[in-house]
C-alpha cells in the first residue's frame, strides 16, 4: 500500500529559477511531476494512512501485529525511532517490536528480507514495513541537481507467516566508501566536511560519482540475483529497479539485457521517492496486475550509502494492493 | 565517424562533423553532459569512467584517453 501526498508538483514552477536547463534535466532525469508534502507532513504521515488502509483492506486487527518496521531517510525526530510513534499511533499492542533502520534507495528489498527473516525464524507472525521518505523537506531549492528530482511517498507492505510461501531470496551489500557522495553533512552529531557550496543541513547529490557506483554495482547485483534465485530473465515477469533517474534505469536495464517492457517506469509522475520508489511500482504499475495474478518479481536498490539489495520474490492474488492519496 | 565520437556530437549538441580529438568541450561541459559521458564510455568501452576524472578533461581526446585508461 502506498500513499503519496496531494499536492503534485509540475515543473514549470522552476523555469524560473533555472530557466533553459529544466527542459536539459527533465529529459535525462525523466521526471514530469512529482508530489510533495505540506511543511507539517512527514513520512510517518504517509505511512500511517497507508498502514490503516492496509489493515482495514486484510482485516488485520491492531493486536495481531507482532512487529513495525520503519526504513527511511526522514524519520520524525532523531530519537525515538519512529516506528514506535508509529506503533501508538496506530494503536498496535504494547510490547511488540519496533525499530527503525536508516537505509534509502537500497531500503525496500532489505526491508522485506529484515521482515520475512524475522516471519521465518518465528520472532513475529505478522510484520508491517513501513518504507517512505520525504526528501522534498531535505533537498535545497536552489540545487539544479536535486530539487527537480525527488517526491515524496510513504508505503507499508503487510507480511506475514505462510508454510507454504514461495521461496524468496535475496543479494545485500554496502560500501561506506562513497558516504560522502550522497549525503546531508550536517544536522545530526558531526559536522561533517563541507559538500556543495549550499546548506549544510540539506541534502548533497555528487550525480556524476553516484552513476559510476551503479554502473559498477548494479549489473553484477543482477547477475547475483538470478544466479542465486537460480533464474534467468526469462523467468520473471517484471524487473522493479529503484527509480533514481529514467536515462540511468534505461542504461542498466540494457546492460542486463533485459527486455524494456518488463522495466516499469514511473519517475515521470513521481519523481525520484528515495526508498518508496519499488513499493510504488508496485503499488500502482503493477496493482491490477498482482490483484489477479501471480508474478515473479526481481526488484534492485542502490543508492546511498553505497548501500545496494536485491529480492526475487514470487507474491500474487494480493487482496489490497493500490496507491493512495493522504 | 566513431559512435563515441557520434556519442559525443549528441552530448554536446553539435554537429558530429565538428568532433575531433581536440574538439574543446568548453561550457557545455556540465554536470549533465558529464554523467551523459559516463553512459556513452560504459557502452563504447565497456568501462565505467569516474565523474572526478571525466571533470578534469578538457577536450574530446581527452576523453578517450582517460576511457582507455580507466
Amino acid at each position: 500500500m502506498a500513499c503519496v501526498p496531494p499536492h503534485r508538483v509540475g515543473n514549470d514552477v522552476f523555469v524560473e529559477r533555472f530557466g533553459e536547463s529544466v527542459a536539459e534535466v527533465t529529459k535525462m532525469t525523466g521526471v514530469a511531476h512529482r508530489h510533495w508534502v505540506d511543511a507539517n507532513t512527514t513520512t510517518s504521515d504517509l505511512c500511517a494512512e497507508a498502514a490503516t488502509r492496509l489493515m482495514a483492506g486484510l482485516d488485520w486487527s491492531t493486536d495481531s501485529i507482532d512487529a513495525i518496521l520503519f526504513i527511511s531517510q526522514t524519520p520524525d525526530y532523531r530519537l525515538p525511532a519512529t516506528a514506535a510513534v508509529l506503533q501508538a499511533r496506530l494503536e498496535l499492542r504494547p510490547g511488540i517490536i519496533a525499530f527503525d533502520v536508516n537505509l534509502g534507495c537500497s531500503a525496500y528489498p532489505y526491508g522485506l528480507w529484515l521482515a520475512m527473516t524475522m516471519v521465518a525464524t518465528g520472532a513475529a507472525r505478522r510484520v508491517l514495513l513501513a518504507v517512505g521518505d520525504t526528501s522534498s523537506r531535505v533537498v535545497d531549492p536552489s540545487d539544479r541537481s536535486t530539487a527537480l528530482l525527488f517526491g515524496d511517498a510513504g508505503s507499508v507492505t503487510a507480511i506475514e507467516y505462510d508454510p507454504l510461501a514461495p521461496v524468496a531470496s535475496f543479494v545485500l551489500g554496502s560500501d561506506g566508501r562513497g558516504a560522502q557522495n550522497l549525503i546531508i553533512p550536517q544536522g545530526a552529531f558531526r559536522d561533517g566536511a563541507a559538500r556543495g557550496d549550499h546548506d549544510q543541513t540539506r541534502l548533497f547529490m555528487d550525480g556524476g560519482e553516484i552513476f559510476t557506483f551503479t554502473l559498477k554495482a548494479v549489473p553484477p547485483l543482477v547477475a547475483d540475483t538470478f544466479r542465486l534465485a537460480e533464474a534467468s530473465a526469462d523467468d520473471y515477469d517484471a524487473f522493479l529497479f529503484h527509480q533514481a533517474n529514467a536515462f540511468m534505469i534505461k542504461h542498466l536495464a540494457k546492460k542486463s539485457k533485459l527486455p524494456t517492457d518488463k522495466v516499469p517506469i514511473n519517475i515521470d509522475r513521481y519523481g525520484n521517492t528515495s526508498s518508496a520508489t519499488i513499493p510504488l511500482l508496485i503499488a500502482d504499475d503493477l496493482s491490477e496486475r498482482l490483484r489477479s495474478s501471480t508474478m515473479r518479481l526481481a526488484m534492485f536498490g542502490f543508492g546511498v550509502g553505497y548501500s545496494w539489495a536485491s529480492a526475487s520474490i514470487t507474491i500474487g492474488r494480493l487482496a489490497c494492493v493500490e496507491t493512495i492519496t493522504s | 565517424m566513431s559512435e563515441f565520437y557520434e556519442g559525443m556530437a549528441e552530448i554536446l549538441e553539435v554537429d558530429a562533423t565538428e568532433i575531433n580529438a581536440d574538439y574543446e568541450l568548453g561550457e557545455a561541459w556540465d554536470s549533465l553532459a558529464i554523467v551523459s559521458t559516463i553512459a556513452l564510455v560504459d557502452e563504447v568501452f565497456d568501462k565505467a569512467i569516474g565523474a572526478d576524472t571525466l571533470q578534469e578533461c578538457r577536450t574530446v581526446g581527452d576523453i578517450e584517453k582517460a576511457a582507455q585508461a580507466a
